[in-house]
């Protein structure tokens, strides 16, 4: 299991890596926001990724889109953790076709619920 | 701007009627030297109260320029708000970089701790039970050896946890730059309140409508946020009211 981790605080993504790891997971990756991270995912190396929203360059939620967009990548889970509260927002990022939803704070057990959660729908 | 009562003079009344005594006998060099007397003292008045009007706007320009806290603002404060910022951004940064490489200093010195402690006890179980063979025997009592010798690590949780602790002083002095900004931001708007006022402006509209394009961010506790959700839960409400 290869997850890839985008945020572009260095600080929050050493936060989820660590607790990715307390729950098993030792094989991550980061990227600073979009743009890095989907030539990350093009090489087909990551079975998850956890993505922030608010970004320079491109967005989370453009990140997301694109996921869905391209063959080769639209079958990968996506769980966002981000701070943005917006109901519309939240509606964008379903429609668009996230698997999770964490709002910023978050703790170790709901990163952890989630991702059982979505590891229990894909099977 | 005029005020009329002072034309309609007893004096004033008195000239006028002279006025129409003398065109009526066409006494034409009385008429206009009345006329001109009339206009002289109309003028005097237009002259006094632009120069009152002149005094005012001068004396509105000058207290505005005597108190010489805008341009401040403008050139030092401001500027040095924005380097305090920074700093907080820098001091915050700093902060959670020592504690985060504390914590991941420390976390696997625990976890081999703890395993080997589940080991240990596993083993002394057996050995108590009388289960455990010599040579068996001979690999426990180097385990604990070496347990014992790990155990010394737990001094460097210990500075690594000191370490997690000092770094919390950012609070306190990212409090107090954060206050000093915040008194500032209320100059800025106390001076633009009296630069709107002075320039006879409406009175500034009630908050326009945010771009509901930009990001919200965080929500800040204080500022109300039109239709958001407030915490894990209603996110969770929300998503499964659309069948997730």
């Amino acid at each position: 299991m290869k997850i890839l981790v985008v945020d572009d605080f260095s600080t929050m993504r050493r936060i989820i890596k660590n607790l990715l790891r307390d729950l098993g997971f030792n094989n991550t990756d980061e990227a600073d926001d979009g743009l890095t991270a989907l030539p990350m995912l093009k090489t087909g190396k990551y079975d998850l990724l956890v993505t922030d929203w608010n970004m320079p360059g491109m967005q989370g939620i453009d990140l997301l889109k694109a996921v869905r967009a391209d063959e080769s990548l639209q079958n990968i889970p996506v769980l966002m953790v981000t701070a943005e509260q917006k109901k519309e927002q939240i509606v964008e990022a379903a429609q668009a076709g996230v698997n999770g939803y964490i709002v910023k704070p978050f703790t170790a057990l709901i990163l952890k619920e989630k991702l059982e959660k979505i590891f229990a729908r894909i099977g | 701007m005029f005020e009329d009562k002072e034309l309609i003079t007893d004096d004033n009344i008195a000239r006028v009627k002279d006025l129409l005594v003398c065109m009526e006998k066409g006494n034409e060099e009385d008429a206009i030297e009345i006329i001109d007397e009339l206009t002289t003292i109309r003028e005097t008045e237009l002259y006094q109260d632009m120069g009152k009007l002149t005094r005012e706007l001068h004396d509105a320009i000058s207290n505005f320029g005597i108190d010489d806290s805008i341009s401040k603002l403008a050139e030092k404060s401001i500027p040095d708000a924005r380097e305090r910022l920074n700093y907080v951004i820098s001091k915050t940064d700093e902060a959670a970089n020592q504690t985060l490489e504390a914590i991941e200093e420390s976390i696997p010195i625990c976890d081999n701790l703890n395993n080997q402690a589940l080991e240990l006890h596993d083993s002394w179980k057996k050995f108590t039970n009388r289960e455990l063979s010599a040579d068996e025997f001979r690999t426990l009592s180097r385990e604990i050896t070496e347990f014992f010798d790990n155990t010394q690590k737990l001094s460097s949780v210990k500075g690594y946890l000191t370490t997690v602790l000092l770094a919390q002083e950012y609070q306190d002095l990212t409090g107090q730059i954060i206050k000093k900004v915040i008194t500032l931001v209320g100059e800025v708007e106390d001076k633009l309140v009296g630069l709107v006022q002075l320039t006879g402006a409406p009175q500034v509209k009630k908050e326009t409508e945010s771009e509901s394009a930009s990001l919200d961010g965080p929500p800040v506790p204080g500022i109300a946020h039109k239709d958001t959700v407030s915490g894990q839960d209603e996110v969770d409400d929300l998503l499964s009211s659309l069948g997730f």
